[in-house]
């Protein structure tokens, strides 16, 4: 095939914003090309580059074998179908499709007989009269297309044609713009972040990132060989750890060593693991790679999608100590108050880092007048030190009723992960029935009253809690001491299987040579 | 519902004795004669239809006034439009502070702005008429312009965008797409300068001496100085089917250009 396009080092930016940081791109004779990316990563700048509506910073692009940076739009054999159509709406679709061999003085006649052609082509014999503004989102984009076409360019660019389009029409066009592509024979440029569409329909994919060039490849190539994480989770469904290489065929990740088909490594290089949701089997605990536990099924329709734990994360467990609280009632003031004993980390006391404020919440105080209405609690006095110790602390409103409650200050209990590089804390609570009755999300209430929390022991950053273990029924709660369990998210994969399973399950993963793909580490990741 | 439409009553009240009455009165003076202007004593007659059309000095003036009226609706549309254009290719911002500026002296008294102009044109050597037009051009263009820009303004860029894609220059884009497309623009810049051109007195009478007998002065003549209340309103009754006539064709013609 013979280059048609080539970008040499295409810079573009936008109030000292770099959108195109230098990006090299050939394309070919007769290429279906799709540039894929997420929103702003330059792909569309590249496109009205190409077209001459935009011009380059620094760079050239040379088309045709020669050098087009100072070819003004319309000098161009390049045609573009636009996002949102660009339909002339003062011309009907006759007159749309002829616009540009108008433009280039064609005979009349000559003219019918494109524009008849055109509309075979895209499938709208006998519109030629219709009003454009009229027609459907898929027939205007039909007209777009029909239009660009008829001026038999070399290359024709799609600005996401499809974006507006529902989901059963963008399906359609997509089988009918590759089938103009084939039809026509020329190169087709098109801009898109629907990875789908893109997989669907190009010879070749041109994956971009933040102005960058990340990967270019077939569909095939880009599925199952992404160069990099940033490719495999923006194609497709994917699992990626982290490994380290131990010597070519041979990646350790999961606390176990693997036999792979990559090679080309140095010796114990960090890479990242891609596995695919479709490529993991799930089979017999017993002869399994590894053991997981169900935590989630989703049916997606043909397959479903299961999310497996194999190995737990770093938890840490508190006591819940259930107690009845009754209400002070102040029948001078007429007024209720309530609030609960809690325990507070020393840690947290030593720059003060407890405002009243937060002394009311924990304690959940709460006072409200005869009516049921909320009364603020202006009146806070303790005497709690930074030392561990039981201390008390009054919660009071305007009117003076108070009420006094125990403070248990410890001393922290973290759990250190080193492993995971993870540590979490949480403290012993105290709580009413009521309160948790009433609690409409319980797993986030228990959070914040027992003040659970995780962080990376590297940067202290926050990690989540995605997992809150408790064994009693919160619309039936009675009166006692209950362990709940915090823990981070452990190792989960992502599986497609059609066989059915249910929460809970305990299952075993099979994944073979074929399945692990190693890729190196992007640069500036860790 | 029914309250809200109470709320009318005033000014439908308004409305009775301001305007319709007084055109009731109109009709019925244009159609009678009477010996002493009074409103017991009359008989219908065509007679005052009959002597505007029939007497050549009149229908001179009516001529002049379309002439005059017609010359300032071409030349606020030849200086309009490219201002107009010009105005939609700046940024937003621009946009709105030249639309301002524009639009300042049209917060100043017709009456004023035609005192000033007649101090400014008096020793300069023009033509009459060429004072009248310099006037009513003034006065009138802002109406012109906004009306054109807002039709420009309110089109898709991508459809400029899409015209140099299929191979056309920036003249042949503004003929084949910006043309086309502002043309309500137009008709409503038209109709908004022609109209008020015809009838206006003012400012003929301001800037254009004696030489500038309008129908809108000949109205006036005819009510305040010589005390013919019938013919003038028969003339009144003459602009006002001319006006309706002309609203008429500029309507049809911009529901076609829309069809089209």
């Amino acid at each position: 095939m013979r280059k048609l396009i080539e970008f040499r080092n295409i810079v573009k930016s936008f109030d000292g914003q770099v959108i195109l940081k230098g990006v090299n791109l050939n394309i070919y004779e007769n290429e279906f090309v799709t540039l894929l990316g997420p929103s702003g990563c330059g792909k569309t700048t590249l496109l009205r580059i190409l077209g001459g509506f935009l011009e380059q910073d620094e760079g050239t692009v040379i088309f045709d074998g020669k050098c087009i940076d100072k070819v003004p739009p319309y000098k161009r054999e390049i045609n573009t179908v636009f996002q949102k159509y660009a339909l002339f709406p003062h011309m009907n679709v006759y007159d749309n499709i002829a616009f540009g061999l108008r433009i280039k003085k064609t005979g009349e006649d000559i003219i019918a007989q494109k524009v008849n052609r055109m509309l075979s082509l895209v499938n709208l014999e006998g519109f030629e009269k219709r009003n454009v503004t009229k027609l459907s989102g898929g027939q205007q984009q039909r007209v777009a297309i029909a239009r660009a076409l008829v001026n038999e360019p070399n290359v024709l660019l799609l600005d996401e044609p499809l974006g507006a389009l529902d989901l059963k029409l963008r399906k359609e066009m997509q089988r009918e713009l590759k089938r103009i592509q084939q039809e026509v024979g020329i190169t087709f440029i098109y801009v898109t972040h629907d990875q789908e569409e893109a997989l669907t329909m190009s010879d070749k994919i041109v994956v971009m990132n933040a102005g960058e060039i990340e990967q270019i490849g077939t569909p095939l190539e880009i599925y199952n060989e992404p160069e990099n994480a940033y490719v495999a989770r923006f194609i497709g469904e994917s699992n990626i750890v982290d490994g380290v290489m131990r010597e070519d065929y041979r990646v350790r990740f999961d606390e176990r060593e693997f036999e792979c088909r990559d090679f080309g490594f140095r010796q114990n290089e960090p890479v990242d693991v891609l596995i695919r949701p479709e490529d993991i089997a799930i089979v017999d605990p017993a002869n399994a790679v590894m053991r997981g536990e169900v935590k989630s099924v989703v049916f997606k329709g043909v397959h479903y999608e299961l999310m497996v734990e194999t190995r737990t994360g770093t938890s840490k467990t508190v006591r819940m100590h259930v107690v009845t609280q009754h209400d002070l009632y102040n029948e001078e003031n007429q007024e209720k108050i309530s609030a609960n004993d809690f325990y507070v980390d020393s840690e947290d006391l030593i720059n003060n880092e407890m405002t009243d404020q937060d002394f009311v919440s924990i304690a959940n105080a709460q006072a409200w007048d005869i009516d049921d209405r909320d009364i603020s609690l202006t009146r806070i006095s303790h005497n709690i030190e930074n030392k561990p110790g039981i201390y008390s602390i009054t919660f009071g409103t305007d009117k003076r009723t108070e009420i006094t409650v125990k403070v248990y200050v410890v001393h922290p209990e973290y759990v250190e992960d080193a492993r995971h590089n993870i540590g979490i804390s949480a403290l012993d609570f105290f709580i009413t029935p009521d309160e948790i009755m009433e609690s409409m999300a319980i797993s986030t209430d228990l959070k914040t009253w027992a003040s659970a929390e995780a962080w990376n022991l590297q940067d202290d950053s926050p990690v989540e809690i995605t997992d809150v273990k408790f064994d009693f029924d919160p619309a039936e709660i009675q009166e006692g001491v209950y362990d709940i369990t915090f823990s981070t998210r452990g190792r989960v994969y992502k599986v497609e299987t059609t066989s059915a399973h249910e929460e809970g399950d305990r299952v075993g993963l099979n994944i073979g040579p074929d399945d692990i793909h190693v890729m190196h580490k992007a640069v500036g990741e860790s | 519902m029914k309250s809200f439409f109470r709320m009318t009553y005033p000014y439908c009240l308004w409305i009775g004795i301001f305007i319709v009455a007084p055109m009731i009165m109109i009709l019925l003076y244009a159609l009678t004669k009477t010996t002493d202007n009074s409103v017991l004593t009359f008989q219908f007659t065509l007679e005052n239809f009959a002597r505007f059309f029939n007497e050549p000095s009149f229908l001179r003036v009516l001529l002049t006034s379309l002439r005059i009226a017609l010359v300032t609706t071409v030349l606020c549309l030849l200086v309009g439009y490219p201002a107009a254009l010009f105005i939609a290719g700046r940024p937003e911002r621009t946009q709105t502070f030249l639309i301002l500026l524009l639009t300042l002296p049209m917060w100043i008294n017709m009456l004023l702005k035609t005192y000033a102009w007649r101090g400014i044109l008096e020793d300069m050597g023009f033509a009459s008429e060429v004072k009248v037009l310099i006037g009513m051009v003034y006065d009138f263009l802002p109406y012109m312009i906004i009306q054109i820009h807002t039709a420009i303004s309110k089109m898709n860029r991508d459809l400029l965008t899409a015209s140099y894609d299929l191979g056309a220059n920036r003249w042949q884009t503004f003929l084949k797409v910006t043309l086309p497309l502002s043309v309500p623009g137009i008709i409503s810049g038209i109709t908004l300068v022609f109209l008020p051109a015809v009838s206006s007195f003012v400012i003929p009478t301001m800037l254009g001496g004696g030489d500038y007998y309008l129908i809108g002065n000949l109205i006036e003549n005819c009510f305040v100085h010589t005390g013919q209340w019938n013919f003038g309103s028969a003339i009144s009754l003459i602009m006002a089917l001319i006006i309706i006539t002309s609203m008429r064709l500029t309507k049809k013609l911009d529901r076609e250009a829309q069809e089209a």
